[in-house]
């Protein structure tokens, strides 16, 4: 999803759009040099701009749970910590095990303020 | 030859399981992955039940000295022991001993020894000094991943399956249940670890951004 994107007003997204939840905003994710991770709701998110989209993916590997997000992501890739299984950036497909991806999740951006779908 | 054996012993608590830590130490393919600042290369092999000799080289934390050998690791209970022959020629036995504490936490004790001729024991304070920062190091990388690994599979998290209610595109259910954490190794593996190239880390140097719990 491109930054410049406002795809709803702050008053829907919380009046009819409830499986939203502020994540962050988009001066911490560029403050961290456009990738983060952060657990919400039980959910470990990856959030982080690529070819000029912010995107979403989970952060927990399906090999044995590790941080996929530890290291910054390298040459369009993500590079799990515990066991160097790697992720495309494009859209979560695990380089390692094809059959193994990480779950995207949907984002809206408002403004500053980046929401993510729990459900979606 | 008189001979003469040093000795440490280490302690740390672990919020988590025992089994959960026994599993960390028999993860062999996480030494060049969590670990990816101290070890450069690491190869099974050979692994049965819960026995495994494991080759790996690297660098200990201080002065940077290069370390490089063949331990054979195999449990007796709640004990780990491990023999360590290093290039050098030096025997290294480590015995780990893994206590419950409750609330499902834990206790690590490591004892290391090494037998060396007696002439040797003035080196003594510099074993003890090495392998200190050696077990506070190591033990400060391995941490978060067991701290993790057991959050993880309290919300339900499967080996090579992830977590269901993530998969599905759900919210996180009210209740979770899970069944006691069991330790029953060899761990599987899906990389090049116990070919003879073995497994070596990614890469030179990395930004770390780190855990975010």
């Amino acid at each position: 999803m491109s930054i410049e994107t406002t795809e709803t007003s702050s008053t829907k997204l919380q009046g009819h759009q409830s499986n939203l939840k502020l994540l962050a905003t988009v001066d911490e994710l560029r403050q961290k040099n456009w990738q983060l991770t952060k657990w919400v709701d039980g959910h470990d998110i990856l959030l982080y701009k690529y070819e000029g989209e912010v995107q979403a993916i989970s952060n927990v590997c399906r090999h044995f749970g590790g941080p996929v997000g530890y290291h910054k992501a390298r040459g369009g890739k993500f590079t799990c910590l515990w066991h160097n299984w790697e992720f495309s950036c494009k859209d979560g497909t695990c380089l390692t095990h094809p059959g193994l991806p990480l779950r995207q999740y949907e984002l809206k951006i408002n403004n500053n303020e980046i929401y993510i779908n729990l459900e979606g | 030859m008189k001979t003469y054996t040093m000795k440490l012993e280490c302690e740390g608590e672990m919020d988590c399981p025992k089994e959960v830590v026994m599993w960390n130490y028999y993860d062999h393919e996480h030494l060049v992955g969590t670990h990816f600042t101290y070890y450069k290369k690491a190869r099974v092999l050979a692994e049965r039940d819960d026995w495994a000799l494991v080759y790996r080289s690297g660098n200990m934390p201080i002065f940077g000295i290069p370390i490089s050998g063949m331990g054979l690791q195999f449990m007796e209970g709640n004990v780990m022991k491990t023999f360590h022959k290093d290039s050098i020629g030096f025997l290294l036995e480590q015995e780990t001993h893994f206590f419950d504490l409750p609330n499902d936490r834990s206790k690590v004790k490591v004892i290391y020894k090494i037998n060396v001729p007696k002439f040797m024991k003035l080196f003594e304070p510099l074993f003890q000094n090495m392998f200190k920062s050696w077990f506070k190091n190591v033990w400060a990388e391995d941490a978060p991943m067991r701290l993790r690994r057991w959050k993880v599979y309290k919300l339900g998290f499967k080996d090579f399956k992830g977590i269901d209610y993530i998969n599905k595109k759900l919210s996180k259910p009210a209740k979770i249940s899970y069944p006691k954490y069991e330790f029953t190794p060899p761990i599987p593996v899906f990389s090049d670890i116990k070919q003879p190239e073995g497994m070596e880390r990614p890469f030179a140097s990395s930004v770390q951004l780190g855990y975010n719990d």
